[in-house]
């Protein structure tokens, strides 16, 4: 597997360690043949991330072409009886290598479609940063946010209309790749996120759409940290006007100090963070330093309006994990039974409702004999 | 017969001689004054959200504590106790003091009742002082519990008398039988043990229990009521802000386990009190793993810091 993957000398002899003490542990002693192949995996998986390799589940899924379930729960078997604490792979680190799978080059394909794969990274890299910024990849399978990411970028860097008629399932067809399902609601997240910077850009007169976002990419991409401090200012402000407007009144409190703050930060990374977020702290400010709306609402406009905010904070910041702004409504369980003790008289009639009366029974255990025979 | 009256009962005696036998002082009130504004927050929000909060498992003696509390609270120096302290989540009716001093803390919380859980622990980060609770209750969702019934179970004979049972012995070798009210489920083993789930409150649970006890008795069974424990409790809220997973796992490697392709949630496993907390992107949290109501606040007064502190970098 490691001759394979290509990995360091290193990384081949540690997976080879682990594999021995694995195979002498007791949780592992007596397991099928499948299951220990999908251990060495596991092995070179650990290996790798421990010596800075950056790969993912899914390629060893493809090696060694496992389930992914048990894949997942050898893994997590292995690394707590052998006590290994594996740091996780960074989605940006593993682009690099998943781009190799895709033949895009201009071996493989026509000018038209073909591009190299320095500028897909460079992009792709770009993409996944940004979606990263905006709550897109937390929580979420690296791979479909990573073919999202590329298809988008193949797109963008040539933004022909061959190229944009060209959807995702085609992509996969031409670069010669499996096509993951959830990439197709990747592509529209980060589009989504793509046209909320792409409305900031002063010079692009028409509606930014996620129809037309393609063609803007390489803009918004090359300045997005001004792009995004634009459009926190732009959300803050309608903020202000709904709440001046009277519509608005769980938050009375936020204030514009995140400019002021916020803006300075010169790291990317960190200060993308603190700006998904503007109720983000900073400057001081009247509350006693908790974000949190839910206890605002509850020192300032009472109890009730808790689950209002609750469940519109992701609708009142700019960008939010897809999962809080699309939330399901979640059935409201019927706080039925309030202030039980536990020591309540059961009534008979109570009782008797779950017992059959004899009739029942016969004629139950007629149908019963009747089924089985049949 | 009912061993879980007698287990309360002890409980409650030993831990309320305990509380007095501490005196005055600052510790009392400091416990009352949050105590009772804890059940200021709780009948507030009762009211107004419709939740279900159950009080039973606080003490009896809080009214006596609370003539005490008048005159400490007075006292300019009562402290805040730290996070370390579960229920107690308004602070409303306290300053957050500046510095709230970790070893003073540390000391008050060695007046424990079984309901209220200031257990004696160093604070998880002693540089950082915590001056405020979260003011989020954890919901309980399900709590599993066992009882021993006392006595061996013909299982064929219970699925053919009872409507609410089904019984496959092929599949499992128990009957699963369900009741209404409280809504829950009960796995009946031929050993006479039994197992109840699905209910969201221990009171709940205890009743549900008796109720299938009820059903097995009336089935013509000599069936007691013994050994009830509860096994397990799980809970949920919500911070209402964004985690970032991955940012957490790098700072707290050695508790938290975080593998998207795997699960999107990132598993924390506490190891005071020994909870596991499933947390995930949106902000929800999932407590998980306590026999006690006070672990899960305790757990999650502990990682609400951490969840806060880190969203700010």
């Amino acid at each position: 597997m490691c001759r394979i993957l290509m990995v360091h000398r290193e990384i081949e002899q540690l997976s080879q360690t682990y594999y021995n003490k694995a195979y002498q542990h007791e949780s592992f002693l007596k397991v099928s043949l499948q299951k220990k192949e999908v251990l060495a995996g596991c092995c070179v998986l650990v290996s790798c991330r421990l010596l800075n390799w950056p790969i993912t589940m899914a390629t060893i899924l493809c090696l060694i072409n496992a389930d992914p379930t048990l894949v997942g729960e050898v893994y997590q078997e292995m690394i707590s009886a052998l006590k290994i604490e594996a740091p996780i792979v960074l989605i940006t680190d593993v682009i690099e290598t998943h781009i190799q799978e895709y033949k895009i080059s201009s071996l493989h394909l026509p000018e038209e479609f073909a591009e190299n794969s320095k500028d897909l990274t460079r992009c792709a890299v770009a993409l996944v940063e940004l979606a990263a910024d905006s709550w897109i990849v937390t929580g979420r399978k690296p791979v479909p946010i990573i073919m999202a990411a590329v298809y988008l970028a193949w797109q963008s860097l040539r933004p022909t209309k061959q190229r944009l008629k060209t959807s995702l399932e085609k992509f996969c067809q031409i670069a010669k790749v499996n096509k993951y399902r959830p990439a197709v609601k990747r592509i529209a997240e980060i589009k989504e996120a793509l046209c909320k910077l792409g409305k900031e850009i002063p010079w692009v007169r028409e509606a930014v759409t996620p129809d037309n976002v393609v063609q803007h990419v390489e803009d918004i991409l090359q300045h997005r940290y001004a792009l995004l401090r634009r459009a926190m200012r732009t959300h803050q402000d309608a903020l202000q006007e709904g709440r001046k407007a009277g519509f608005d009144n769980s938050l009375t409190e936020e204030t514009d100090s995140v400019q002021s703050s916020e803006l300075v930060e010169q790291t990317p990374n960190s200060s993308s963070v603190k700006q998904c977020e503007p109720n983000e702290e900073g400057a001081p400010q009247p509350r006693d330093g908790d974000n949190n709306p839910c206890t605002v609402s509850e020192l300032h406009s009472g109890p009730h309006e808790r689950n209002d905010v609750e469940l519109n904070w992701g609708k009142r910041v700019l960008f939010a994990p897809p999962c809080v702004i699309r939330a399901k409504r979640r059935r409201v369980e019927q706080p039925e039974l309030q202030d039980v003790t536990g020591d309540e008289e059961i009534s008979d009639s109570e009782i008797d409702s779950y017992i059959r009366t004899p009739q029942e029974a016969r004629d139950f255990a007629l149908t019963q004999k009747m089924f089985e025979k049949s | 017969m009912d061993e879980l009256e007698r287990y309360f009962d002890d409980s409650i005696a030993n831990d309320s001689g305990f509380m007095l036998e501490e005196g005055l002082g600052l510790q009392s009130p400091a416990h009352s004054i949050q105590d009772s504004s804890y059940l200021s927050v709780k009948a507030q929000s009762s009211t107004e959200l419709g939740e279900e909060l159950d009080l039973s498992f606080l003490p009896d003696e809080l009214s006596t504590q609370t003539d005490t509390a008048k005159a400490a609270e007075t006292q300019a120096a009562a402290p805040d106790v730290s996070q370390d302290s579960g229920i107690c989540l308004d602070y409303n009716s306290q300053d957050s003091t500046a510095a709230v001093d970790p070893q003073q803390g540390g000391s008050l919380q060695s007046s424990a009742s079984p309901f209220c859980p200031m257990t004696p622990m160093t604070p998880m980060t002693p540089v950082t002082p915590v001056t405020e609770r979260s003011g989020i209750i954890p919901q309980l969702q399900n709590i599993v519990s066992t009882v021993n019934l006392g006595c061996p179970l013909d299982l064929k004979f219970i699925a053919l008398q009872a409507r609410n049972a089904e019984y496959n012995p092929k599949r499992f070798a128990a009957v699963i039988m369900r009741i209404r009210e409280p809504r829950t489920t009960a796995l009946i083993f031929s050993s006479g043990k039994m197992v109840c789930t699905g209910a969201k409150s221990e009171e709940q649970s205890r009743l549900a229990a008796r109720k299938y006890a009820r059903v097995v008795q009336k089935l013509g069974f000599p069936a007691r009521f013994l050994d009830f424990k509860i096994q397990n409790m799980v809970a949920s809220c919500d911070v209402c802000f964004p985690i970032r997973l991955e940012g957490m796992v790098l700072t707290h490697q050695q508790l938290s386990s975080y593998e998207p392709e795997l699960f999107p949630g990132l598993i924390y496993r506490m190891v005071k009190p020994r909870i596991v907390l499933l947390i995930f992107v949106s902000g929800k949290v999932v407590l998980t793993g306590a026999k006690e109501r006070a672990e899960i606040y305790e757990a999650f007064e502990n990682i609400y810091p951490i969840l806060r502190g880190f969203r700010k970098q």
